[in-house]
């Protein structure tokens, strides 16, 4: 198998000249987006006084852990918000994928008497929202998840822009014939859709699940709202309230017995870039996972077969 | 066997589906138990506190030592629940709005806006309870907090005894200021401070010499009726006229003077779209800037920066709304303990230990006493570091161990001294010009910075900014502030 | 009449089975919530008794909530920016990341492709706060390293925070750089799902490489081009906050260029705080969103039934 699609990659392949053009294109817009992050990198290992009175420097004149160590003075607290964000990112993926998948499928079939009612209705979601405070007491009072996981999770779970997509995804890759034949078959529509549809549609699929364990790893508001138990707080969430509570600082720099006593106590610039690169690092790894689901994109005849 | 998959996954469908619907059901049978229990006199009641501040990891450990004292005191035990900095307000705004049980809610100018959530109903009126509950207070605190700090003629908060007046000074960096033998004692207005610019300016360009944030706004003897907002009145006015104070000869002459040290060079660049300068701060680069004061400020600023700081005054001391209002302990309007409230409130403001306790902690884990009222920080500190100024009467607080003993002499000094302004205790109601507001206030954040830090040139900027703010609706908030402050003048002054 | 209905239900009933989990979660959190919608024609007032009963009991003021939307010449660029830009990046974004996907999709070295695919999605993890940062770093007057190039080739300083000139380009140029990696992924996997033997097919009859991708690869794009484009017209009256506040650092002489709605709701009332001004801006926004929605959905039926959401 492997072999065969080596060989059909090597067919239509780009002339030499080209390809150069592309990796040149491609690598210069990748640069464009990899050095800041680099930059972040490089400030976060640099010394607070350095940084001070050099500004932001490329190779600074002095190096330091010093703001790692400042964050891992917390210890348990930031293993535990590790924690929390990866049970939250996996569990919540899988949920997702879960209600996405069955809606999405369910509205991409022709057959389905109240398609466009269920896709209108999805799609008004996107455009109108109650607001904060309405979305609180439903999830805290009629729901009762405050400083619950599932706070975290429920309130991204659906999300009707993915829904569109990978309904799209559906329509275009699984040709109506494939699910015919399945009803030929005497397949039922749930099984027509584990073991025909799905399979077709894992490129679909994978983006989905790209795009929520991101949304899921990003997530702070969520958290803000529902988590006052410190030991549920997602890392995300610890860097916004790191990030927010410096601006109300600053805003609030007037008033003399506030900043007095805090300014002292916030963070430096450098600890919170560390932040940054241990919050972004290991999500980095999350793109080449899914990745290789796109690859895996079959070819019709191969399932059919 | 095909009948046999297609029921499973019937049943796993129907399973997620339900799943929503029992997790809609789980928790609610716990919710109503707690409700019914609030009359009964033997059973201690629990009130829960709203404060602002990064969670600390042992708030509840302490609040349970503080629980067993209150309980002996007023049979009553407390729950403290913490919201960090930034977040304060948007999530109070929520908690609020969604009638999420509470008793007592910090509020302040800055976070969760105390006049205005006043207003909106968020917080009791406590005028009768004060009389009843709360005569401690009254003795303890000085008056002009109190009468100050009435909305619409009510109290709904009990402010922090601390600095009473705000009074601006302009700082120095001793060290620069030494270096080029500098006088730093004879400055007073924001003309007089040019020849020491321009001496710092010539010798050390690396230097800046005069620090500013995007916030900046030279001081001018007027008070504003909303803190940065153009409308003002003059401190010594005796009409009680509302102004447009770009409209000022006072404004007009500091702008210009700004924008003559912009160009010179006193001023950084990017002044006008700063948020902090912390940075210049921490290395020691700069000369001077002008803050906010209170008595031993001087000690304060030298040691978190690492070298000597002076100051010198810029402006009288003058006590407004704003300063009166910095730090307000209100009791929420859904309480359902509010006599308790303000018992607990009456005894955290007078009561030395409980004072102490809800600021520093457990005495021998958190901090220990080195004196008759001085305590000096345990390494256990770390886990429990309160800012004092959010949680009560701070002239009751043990001194540290480097505070001079006459520090709370200092600060009644000061309060003495301070000069009310003739709108205190005036606050503008702008619900009916709530639209135009909007637009003031967005021509406000396009030309405020830019102005104030002398980032652009009076003669051609001011006349557009001040064109801007009437067609944007500024002659109709005048007027109606105009109409509220006279109706005020009528009812308060005489 | 009932009976056809119950019958029509039982055809269904895997179909609706299968909606139901994604039906009741938007019944949950986005209709219940919508009740909140009411406030935007309230002065809205707390009570001791809850957000449901505040809102039915605080006063009705009308249309008086979205008047500040409309009231001043401010009204006129918000709308002007909001618009401007969120068509741009609609459009540039569009040709952006779709050029990007197949580019990649096109390299040889399958390796290259995605560590540069990888490199990309990065920014996509920095805040706009970071973001912000950064792009002082290069645009700072006295520190920025774009001044110190220009002053390298002996150009002046610029004043770059303070020139509105630049700032439609640095604006989009930022949006551009933030979201094209994340939205090419869309594309990319879109372009991966295509039917391999069609390009051998093409091939075989000497099909050039630009005529594959013009042939294949675009049609069979259309679809997923046609809903993203949809979607993003129903928020076109949103802006996004962070990219319009924090990169241009909130400067004053900027706004006529920066300023769109999403900030200008901020800044009005941040001091005031107004539940019911808030909402109403949000319901403006999203009816004008919904109409255009109805509006280019109608449309994209009457060409291509199959291609339209709904």
């Amino acid at each position: 198998m492997s072999n065969v699609q080596r060989k059909k990659r090597d067919f239509h392949r780009l002339t030499p000249g080209w390809n150069v053009a592309f990796n040149l294109i491609a690598g210069i817009f990748a640069f464009l987006c990899v050095f800041p992050f680099l930059f972040v990198v490089i400030i976060s290992f640099t010394d607070e006084k350095t940084l001070a009175s050099d500004g932001y420097r490329i190779i600074p004149a002095k190096w330091s852990l010093e703001a790692y160590r400042y964050v891992f003075q917390t210890g348990d607290l930031l293993l535990r918000s590790y924690g929390v964000t990866i049970l939250v990112t996996a569990v919540g993926t899988i949920v997702s994928l879960v209600f996405i998948s069955l809606y999405a499928y369910a509205i991409s079939r022709k057959s389905f008497s109240y398609r466009r009612f269920f896709s209108l209705f999805a799609v008004f979601t996107m455009l109108f929202n109650g607001g904060m405070i309405p979305t609180y007491i439903v999830v805290t009072q009629l729901l009762h998840l405050k400083d619950s996981i599932w706070a975290l999770i429920l309130p991204l779970a659906v999300n009707a822009f993915y829904i569109m997509i990978l309904r799209t995804f559906y329509v275009t890759s699984v040709p109506d014939a494939i699910i015919e034949s399945g009803k030929i078959d005497g397949a039922g529509e749930f099984r027509i859709f584990v073991r025909l549809v799905l399979p077709l549609s894992l490129p679909g699929l994978a983006t989905i699940g790209l795009f929520s364990t991101l949304g899921y790893w990003n997530d702070w508001f969520n958290a803000l709202l529902y988590i006052d138990d410190p030991n549920k707080v997602p890392l995300q969430s610890m860097l916004m309230r790191i990030e927010s509570s410096m601006q109300f600082l600053q805003q609030n720099s007037a008033n003399s017995s506030l900043s007095l006593e805090l300014l002292q106590s916030m963070p430096q610039d450098t600890a919170r870039m560390a932040m940054v690169v241990l919050a972004t690092v290991p999500i980095i790894f999350a793109y080449p996972f899914f990745q290789r689901y796109f690859v895996q994109g079959l070819t019709v005849g191969s399932v059919k077969e | 066997m095909s009948k046999a998959k297609k029921k499973a996954g019937f049943a796993l469908a129907s399973v997620t589906a339900l799943s929503l619907v029992l997790s809609a059901c789980g928790g609610s049978g716990n919710s109503n138990e707690a409700a019914g229990s609030g009359d009964n006199s033997d059973k201690p009641v629990n009130l829960i506190w709203y404060t602002i501040g990064t969670p600390q990891k042992d708030v509840n450990k302490v609040m349970e030592e503080v629980s067993k004292y209150t309980k002996e005191k007023i049979n009553a035990t407390v729950t403290m629940k913490m919201i960090d900095w930034g977040d304060y307000s948007q999530k109070m705004q929520v908690l609020v709005s969604s009638g999420e049980p509470m008793d007592i809610i910090f509020t302040s100018a800055g976070g969760f806006d105390y006049v205005q959530n006043a207003r909106k109903g968020a917080f009791l009126q406590i005028d009768d309870l004060l009389d009843k509950y709360g005569q401690g207070i009254k003795n303890a605190i000085d008056p002009s907090f109190l009468s100050g700090s009435k909305v619409d003629g009510h109290n709904y908060g009990i402010p922090a005894n601390k600095e009473l007046p705000q009074q601006w000074v302009w700082r120095f960096n001793k060290n620069v200021a030494d270096k080029y033998n500098l006088d730093t004692s004879s400055v007073r207005s924001l003309e007089s401070l040019e020849p020491l610019l321009k001496t710092v300016k010539e010798n050390d360009p690396t230097i800046t010499p005069f620090v500013m944030t995007k916030d900046f706004v030279p001081y001018v003897p007027y008070d504003y009726l909303i803190t940065n907002m153009p409308l003002a009145v003059k401190l010594d006015s005796t009409d009680y006229k509302v102004i447009d104070i770009l409209e000022t000869d006072e404004m007009k002459q500091a702008l210009k003077t700004m924008h003559k040290y912009y160009t010179a060079g006193y001023i950084a660049p990017e002044a006008a779209t700063t948020g902090s300068t912390t940075d210049l701060e921490r290395a020691g680069k700069w000369l001077l800037d002008m803050a906010q004061t209170q008595p031993l400020a001087d000690n304060l600023w030298s040691a978190s920066y690492g070298y000597p700081v002076v100051s010198t005054p810029a402006s009288d001391p003058i006590i407004t709304n704003t300063s009166v209002q910095g730090s307000i302990m209100a009791i929420s309007a859904n309480s359902e303990h509010p006599e308790k409230a303000m018992e607990f409130l009456n005894l955290l403001n007078t009561d030395p230990v409980l004072r102490n306790m809800v600021d520093s902690g457990i005495e021998g884990t958190h901090y220990e006493k080195i004196g008759d009222n001085r305590m000096k920080n345990l390494p256990e500190s770390k886990n429990y570091d309160m800012p004092s100024y959010s949680l009560g009467n701070n002239m009751i607080l043990y001194l540290n161990e480097n505070d001079p003993d006459d520090k709370w002499e200092q600060f009644k000094k000061f309060n003495a001294s301070g000069i009310p302004s003739p709108i205190l205790g005036f606050n503008f109601d702008s619900t009916k010009v709530a639209s135009e507001m909007a637009a003031v206030q967005n021509v406000k954040e396009q030309f405020w910075s830019s102005l104030m830090t002398g980032t652009v040139d009076p003669d051609t900027y001011l006349p557009k900014a001040i064109k801007q703010f009437k067609e944007a609706g500024l002659d109709k908030v005048i007027a109606e502030a105009q109409s509220q402050l006279d109706a005020w003048v009528a009812a308060n002054k005489k | 009449m009932f009976g056809s209905m119950l019958r029509s239900l039982n055809r269904n009933k895997i179909l609706l089975l299968m909606v139901l989990p994604g039906a009741l979660w938007f019944l949950c959190f986005s209709y219940l919530p919508l009740v909140g919608t009411i406030a935007a024609f309230k002065e809205y007032r707390f009570s001791r008794h809850g957000f449901l009963y505040s809102l039915i009991h605080s006063k009705n003021v009308g249309w008086d909530n979205f008047k500040f939307l409309f009231s001043t010449d401010a009204a006129w660029t918000i709308t002007r920016n909001t618009l401007f830009y969120n068509i741009a990046f609609i459009v540039l974004g569009l040709v952006c990341s779709v050029g990007l996907a197949i580019l990649l999709s096109e390299l040889t070295n399958k390796k290259m492709a995605k560590v540069y695919q990888t490199g990309m999605f990065l920014p996509y993890f920095l805040s706009w706060v970071i973001v912000g940062y950064f792009a002082f770093s290069f645009l700072s007057m006295d520190r920025g390293l774009l001044n110190h190039i220009l002053g390298y080739f002996g150009g002046g300083p610029l004043q770059w925070y303070s020139d509105p000139k630049y700032w439609p380009y640095i604006l989009v140029f930022v949006y551009l750089w933030k979201s094209v990696g994340y939205s090419s992924v869309v594309y990319l996997a879109s372009i991966l799902g295509i039917d391999k033997s069609l390009y051998e097919a093409a091939m075989i009859d000497g099909a050039s490489k630009l005529q594959q991708v013009r042939n294949i690869t675009l049609p069979l794009l259309k679809p997923i081009v046609i809903i993203m484009t949809l979607l993003a017209v129903g928020k076109i009256f949103y802006a996004d906050f962070g990219l319009f506040y924090q990169v241009p650092r909130d400067s004053g002489t900027l706004y006529s260029v920066t300023n769109v709605i999403d900030t200008y709701v901020y800044r009005g009332l941040k001091t005031t705080g107004e539940i019911g001004m808030s909402t109403a801006a949000g319901l403006y926004q999203s009816v004008v969103g919904f109409v255009l929605v109805i509006v280019s959905n109608f449309i994209v039926r009457k060409i291509d039934k199959d291609s339209a959401l709904f």
